[in-house]
C-alpha cells in the first residue's frame, strides 16, 4: 500500500504544479494591447488585410502605412509598400522587424493568433471583424479612433453610407431580381443568405436564388441550380486579368442550364471581385456594378463587360 | 564476451545527442526570414516593450517555436518506439489506436462550434483535441478488452475501426462547416508548429518529459515483450499490465503533443526505424535516443518549413513527409542486412 | 522425498468435450531429470504450459516447492522456473548476448540495467553452451541449431532451480544433441537443477533421464524409471509403431520399424523382436 500512496502523492503534486502554471498564464491573455499608443504617436502602421489597407489610404493615412500583406493591391501606392507575408500567413518576424506602432488585422483565426503573438512582444494591435456592411462601418470608426482621425473616419463612413443609400433607393422600387452569385464555378460554390454578398444583392435590388443553408458559401447540386429560377447569374472573377475570357468561359459553362431565365436571357455577368468582395471604401463601386447587372434599365451606363469602373466616391 | 548496455554508456550517448540537439536548436533559432544578430539579442529587451526587435523576434517568435518543435518531436518519436514495441508492428506510429482521429474530432468540434472560451490560457482547440484523443484511446481499449482481452490483434482492429469511423465524422462536420472554420480545421489537421505562451510551453514540457521518463522506466520490459507473449510471461513480465501502462503513458504524451501542434505525421514512424538501424533494438537506448533525434529532426523540419517559401509557410507535416520518406528508404536499403524485423 | 514439482490429479482440456490430461499425478524430486514423451497430441506441451503457469488446470493441483503455481507472482515464478520452447517468435535484431541477458529480467531493478552478477551469469551460460563466439551477432544470423543453444543459454543464465524444456534438441545435429543433454545432465548433477524435458527422442531420454513420463493420447500415462517404462510393448502401444529393441551393455535402444525396414536390423543379437520383414 505504501507504493500506491507514494504514487498518489506524486500525481497530486504534479497536477498542482500544472494547474499553477496554467493559472499563472492567465494575465497574459488580454484582448487589448498591453501598451496602448496614443493616436498622435502612431507613425508606422502595418495592415494585414487588403480591405483594411484600403480604409487606411482612404482616411489619408497612406504615408503612415509602413507595410502591408502581399495581396494588398489598391491603391497603386499600396503595392509599393514592403510586404509582411500573405493574408492567410502573415509573417510575424517581418512584422516585428518593421517596428510598427499599430498593427491592424482581421479577426479570423490565423490573423488573430498572429495578433496575440505580436501583443506579447509589446506591439499595439487592433483586431477587427469585417464580415458585414455594418461591421465595415464599425471598423472604419475604430480605425479612426485608434489613429486619431475620427473626423475623417466619420466623413468616410457617411460618404459610403450615402452612396449605398442612393443605390438602394434607386433599386428599391423595382421588382426584386433573383440572383445566383457564384463564388467559384468548379466545384460550384455560391454565396448563401448569411453573407455580406447577400447584403449587396439585396441593396442592389435582388434576391438570392438559393434558400438559406447551413454553410455561408455552400456547394450546390445541379438539381438545386436547375430549379432555382435565377434570372441573373453573377460570377466574381478570379483575379483581374482576362475578365473577358472568363466571361466567355462562364457563358459556355452556364449554357448547359438552358432552362434558367438567366441563361435564356443571356444575363450572365463576370465582374471584378475586388470592389465587390472586399468590404472596404470601394464597396459603393461594387454595389453600383452589381445593381447595373440586376437592373440595367435603372442605370444609364451600359452593362459592364470588364472590370473596374472609374467612379470615385 | 558480452557487450551489454551499461548506464554509463547510455548516459554518454544521451548527453552527446542532447548536445547536438542544443546546437541545432540554437542554429535554427537564428535562422528565419529576418536576419537576427546574436549580439543585438544579448542587449536585452530594451526599455520600451518591442524596442529591441532582434530580441523580440528571437525570444518571442523563434525560441517558442523551436522549443515546441523539439518537445513535439521528442514526444512523437519516443511514443512511436513504444507503440512499435508493444504492438510488435513496424508500421505502428503514435497515432494508431485512436489518438489521431480522436484529437482531430475534438479539434474539429471545437473549431466549428466557435468556442472561444479559453481553458486556463491555453486554447480551447488544444483542450478539446487532448480530451478527444484520450477519450478515443479509452474507447479503443474498451473495445479491445471486451472483444479479446487486450490482445494485440484486437487492439489493432479496434483502432482501425474507430479511426475510420471518427474520420468519417470529421469529414461530415467539415462538409457543413463555414468556410473560414474549414480552413482552420484543415490547417490544424495538417499539423502546425506555432508560437505558444511560455506557461503553456512549460506545462507541456513538464508533461511530455515526465511521460518520457516514465516510459523509459519500462523500456527493459519492452525488450522482453518483443520475445512474444509466452516467453515474456515465462520471464516474469506481466505482459498485459506492461502493455496497458506503456500505452497509457504513450497515449497521454502523444495527446499532449497533438493538442499543441495538430497531426504531424512521419516523425513517430520513421525516427524509431532510423535510430534502430544505428543503435540497435534495445529499447533502453532506442527510446531516449529516438526522443532526442526526433526533437532534432522536427526542429530542422520546422525551420525548413518556415523559410523555404517565405514569406508564406508550409505546414511542417509536408517537410517531415518529403524529407523523412526518401531518407528512410536510403537508410533501409543500405542497412537492410544489419537488422531484421522478422527472421 | 523432497519433491520440487508435485502434480496431483491434474486434469485439463482445451474444450469441455475433449480432455487431454486425465487425473495425472507424479512427483519430480529435487535434482531429478524427467523425460516426457508421447505421440503428438498427447499433451506434452500442454503439460509444460500447465507447469509454468500459462494454463490453469481444470481440476487437480500443481505445486512448485510445496506451493501452488498460482500462488507465485510471475516474477517469483520466473526465478524458480525457466522454460525453453521449440518455437520462438522472431526477435528484433537483438544480439545473442542481449537475448541471453534477458534471462536476468526477474532479478533486475528499476530501470533494468544488469549488475556484475547478472553479467557473470550471462557469460557463464554463454561459455557452457559454446555460444560465446556469437555473442555480438544478431540472433537471426544464426542457424536453427545455434539459436536453440542460445535459448538454452538463456535458460541457464536465468539461474533457476527448475528447467522445463520442450524438445530442446529437435533442430540440432547429432553432436549437439548429445552435447545439449550432456549440458543438462551436468547442470543436474553439478548444480542440482531439476529438469523436465519433453522429447521425441526416447533413446536420448533413456540414456540421460532418471525417469520418464509416457503420455498416451487417451489420457493414460506411465511413469517410472526409464528402464521400467520403456519396453517394446509399451512403446508400440503408445506410439502405434513397431520397434526393434536392442541393448548395448546396460543401455537399451529402440529403433522404429516402418514398412521398408530391412532384415539387417533383425539379424542383430536380440531374441524377441525377430519379426519377418515384409517385402
Amino acid at each position: 500500500m505504501k507504493k500506491s500512496l507514494a504514487t498518489l502523492v506524486v500525481v497530486f503534486v504534479f497536477v498542482v504544479t500544472l494547474v499553477f502554471l496554467m493559472w499563472h498564464g492567465l494575465p497574459a491573455r488580454e484582448n487589448t494591447a498591453k501598451m496602448a499608443v496614443p493616436p498622435s504617436r502612431i507613425q508606422r502602421i502595418v495592415s494585414l488585410s487588403p480591405n483594411l489597407t484600403e480604409i487606411l489610404f482612404a482616411l489619408g493615412l497612406g504615408d503612415r502605412v509602413a507595410a502591408v500583406s502581399s495581396n494588398c493591391d489598391w491603391p497603386a501606392e499600396a503595392k509599393t509598400k514592403p510586404k509582411v507575408g500573405t493574408f492567410w500567413q502573415p509573417n510575424t518576424e517581418t512584422i516585428i522587424a518593421a517596428k510598427p506602432d499599430l498593427v491592424v488585422c482581421e479577426s479570423f483565426d490565423q490573423q488573430r493568433m498572429v495578433a496575440r503573438t505580436l501583443r506579447r512582444t509589446g506591439l499595439n494591435t487592433l483586431t477587427l471583424r469585417v464580415e458585414s456592411i455594418g461591421e465595415l462601418f464599425s471598423a472604419i470608426t475604430e480605425i479612426g479612433q485608434a489613429t486619431g482621425c475620427s473626423p475623417a473616419a466619420e466623413r468616410l463612413a457617411a460618404n459610403i453610407k450615402s452612396q449605398l443609400d442612393r443605390i438602394r433607393t434607386t433599386t428599391s422600387l423595382s421588382r426584386k431580381v433573383k440572383v445566383l452569385w457564384v463564388m467559384q464555378p468548379e466545384p460550384l460554390r455560391v454565396a448563401g443568405v448569411n453573407t455580406f454578398v447577400n447584403e449587396i444583392i439585396e441593396l442592389a435590388g435582388g434576391q438570392n436564388a438559393i434558400a438559406p443553408t447551413i454553410n455561408q458559401y455552400p456547394s450546390v447540386g445541379t438539381e438545386e441550380i436547375i430549379s432555382c429560377g435565377a434570372e441573373v447569374v453573377i460570377q466574381s472573377a478570379m483575379g483581374t486579368e482576362n475578365i473577358h475570357k472568363q466571361q466567355i468561359a462562364a457563358e459556355q459553362f452556364w449554357s448547359r442550364f438552358a432552362n434558367l431565365p438567366a441563361v435564356k436571357n443571356k444575363r450572365i455577368y463576370v465582374i471584378d471581385a475586388d470592389t465587390v468582395l472586399r468590404l472596404g471604401p470601394r464597396l459603393p463601386q461594387g454595389l453600383q456594378t452589381t445593381a447595373q447587372c440586376l437592373h440595367p434599365e435603372l442605370f444609364t451606363q451600359p452593362k459592364p463587360r470588364q472590370g473596374t469602373e472609374q467612379t470615385d466616391d | 564476451m558480452t557487450d551489454l548496455l551499461t548506464p554509463k554508456r547510455l548516459t554518454m550517448r544521451i548527453i552527446l545527442s542532447l548536445a547536438v540537439l542544443a546546437a541545432v536548436m540554437l542554429v535554427c533559432s537564428l535562422v528565419g526570414t529576418q536576419k537576427v544578430s546574436l549580439k543585438a539579442v544579448f542587449a536585452g529587451p530594451g526599455d520600451e516593450p518591442g524596442q529591441n526587435t532582434d530580441y523580440e523576434i528571437l525570444v518571442r517568435v523563434r525560441l517558442p517555436r523551436v522549443i515546441l518543435a523539439a518537445l513535439v518531436g521528442a514526444a512523437l518519436a519516443s511514443c512511436g518506439v513504444v507503440l512499435q514495441a508493444i504492438l510488435r508492428n513496424p508500421l505502428a506510429d503514435p497515432y494508431i489506436l485512436g489518438v489521431s482521429s480522436g484529437a482531430g474530432l475534438g479539434a474539429t468540434i471545437a473549431l466549428l462550434s466557435g468556442i472561444t472560451w479559453s481553458f486556463w490560457g491555453g486554447s480551447p482547440i488544444a483542450f478539446f483535441a487532448f480530451a478527444g484523443a484520450i477519450a478515443t484511446v479509452w474507447l479503443v481499449w474498451c473495445i479491445g478488452y471486451f472483444t479479446g482481452k487486450l490482445q494485440v490483434t484486437n487492439l489493432l482492429l479496434a483502432g482501425v475501426v474507430v479511426n475510420a469511423f471518427f474520420t468519417a465524422v470529421i469529414m461530415f462536420l467539415m462538409s457543413i462547416a463555414k468556410s473560414e472554420e474549414l480552413r482552420s480545421t484543415v490547417l490544424w489537421l495538417m499539423g502546425n508548429i506555432a508560437e505558444k505562451e511560455t506557461n503553456v510551453l512549460m506545462a507541456s514540457a513538464i508533461c511530455i518529459l515526465t511521460g518520457i521518463v516514465l516510459l523509459f522506466s519500462i523500456c527493459y520490459r519492452l525488450n522482453i515483450l518483443t520475445l512474444g507473449e509466452e516467453e515474456a510471461k515465462a520471464l516474469g513480465v506481466d505482459t498485459t499490465k506492461t502493455r496497458v501502462v506503456a500505452f497509457g503513458f504513450a497515449a497521454f504524451v502523444t495527446a499532449i503533443a497533438v493538442s499543441l501542434s495538430g497531426l504531424i505525421g512521419f516523425v513517430g514512424l520513421i525516427i524509431p526505424h532510423g535510430v534502430r538501424l544505428v543503435s540497435g533494438p534495445d529499447h533502453r537506448q532506442l527510446m531516449p535516443l529516438s526522443a532526442v533525434i526526433g526533437a532534432t529532426f522536427l526542429v530542422i523540419a520546422d525551420t525548413i518549413a518556415r523559410i523555404i517559401i517565405a514569406p508564406a509557410q508550409l505546414p511542417v507535416g509536408v517537410i517531415t513527409a518529403m524529407v523523412g520518406g526518401p531518407f528512410f528508404l536510403i537508410l533501409l536499403a543500405k542497412h537492410t542486412r544489419k537488422v531484421g524485423w522478422l527472421k | 522425498m523432497n519433491a520440487v514439482i508435485e502434480v496431483e490429479n491434474l486434469s485439463f482440456g482445451y474444450t469441455p468435450q475433449r480432455t487431454i490430461l486425465r487425473d495425472l499425478s507424479f512427483r519430480i524430486p529435487r535434482g531429478g531429470f524427467l523425460a516426457v514423451a508421447g505421440p503428438n497430441g498427447a499433451g506434452k506441451t500442454t503439460l509444460l504450459n500447465l507447469l509454468c503457469g500459462l494454463l490453469r488446470p481444470k481440476s487437480g493441483s500443481i505445486k512448485i516447492d510445496a506451493a501452488p503455481v498460482e500462488s507465485y507472482s510471475s516474477r517469483k515464478l520466473a526465478q524458480k522456473v525457466a522454460v525453453v520452447r521449440q518455437e520462438f517468435v522472431p526477435v528484433f535484431g537483438f544480439t545473442v548476448a542481449e537475448i541471453v541477458s534477458m534471462a536476468r529480467m526477474p532479478y533486475l531493478g528499476l530501470f533494468g540495467f544488469e549488475s556484475e552478477t547478472d553479467k557473470e551469469f550471462v557469460n557463464e551460460a554463454l561459455e557452457e553452451t559454446d555460444t560465446a563466439q556469437f555473442a555480438s551477432r544478431p540472433l537471426y544470423q544464426l542457424s536453427g541449431g545455434e539459436r536453440q543453444r542460445v535459448f538454452i543459454a538463456r535458460a541457464l543464465a536465468q539461474n533457476t532451480a527448475i528447467l522445463l524444456l520442450d524438445e530442446p534438441t529437435s533442430l540440432l545435429d547429432l553432436k549437439y544433441q548429445v552435447g545439449i543433454y550432456d549440458l543438462l545432465k551436468t547442470a543436474q548433477l553439478k548444480k542440482g537443477k531439476t529438469i523436465l524435458a519433453v522429447t521425441h527422442d526416447i533413446n536420448l531420454a533413456a540414456q540421460y533421464c532418471n525417469e520418464i513420463l509416457l503420455l498416451d493420447t487417451d489420457g493414460s500415462y506411465h511413469i517410472g524409471k526409464t528402464k521400467d517404462v520403456l519396453s517394446p510393448e509399451q512403446i508400440e502401444k503408445v506410439f502405434s509403431v513397431r520397434v526393434f529393441a536392442g541393448s548395448l551393455g546396460q543401455e537399451k535402444f529402440f529403433i522404429p520399424l516402418g514398412k521398408f525396414a530391412k532384415d539387417s536390423y533383425l539379424t542383430a543379437n536380440e531374441p524377441d523382436s525377430s519379426e519377418q520383414k515384409k517385402s
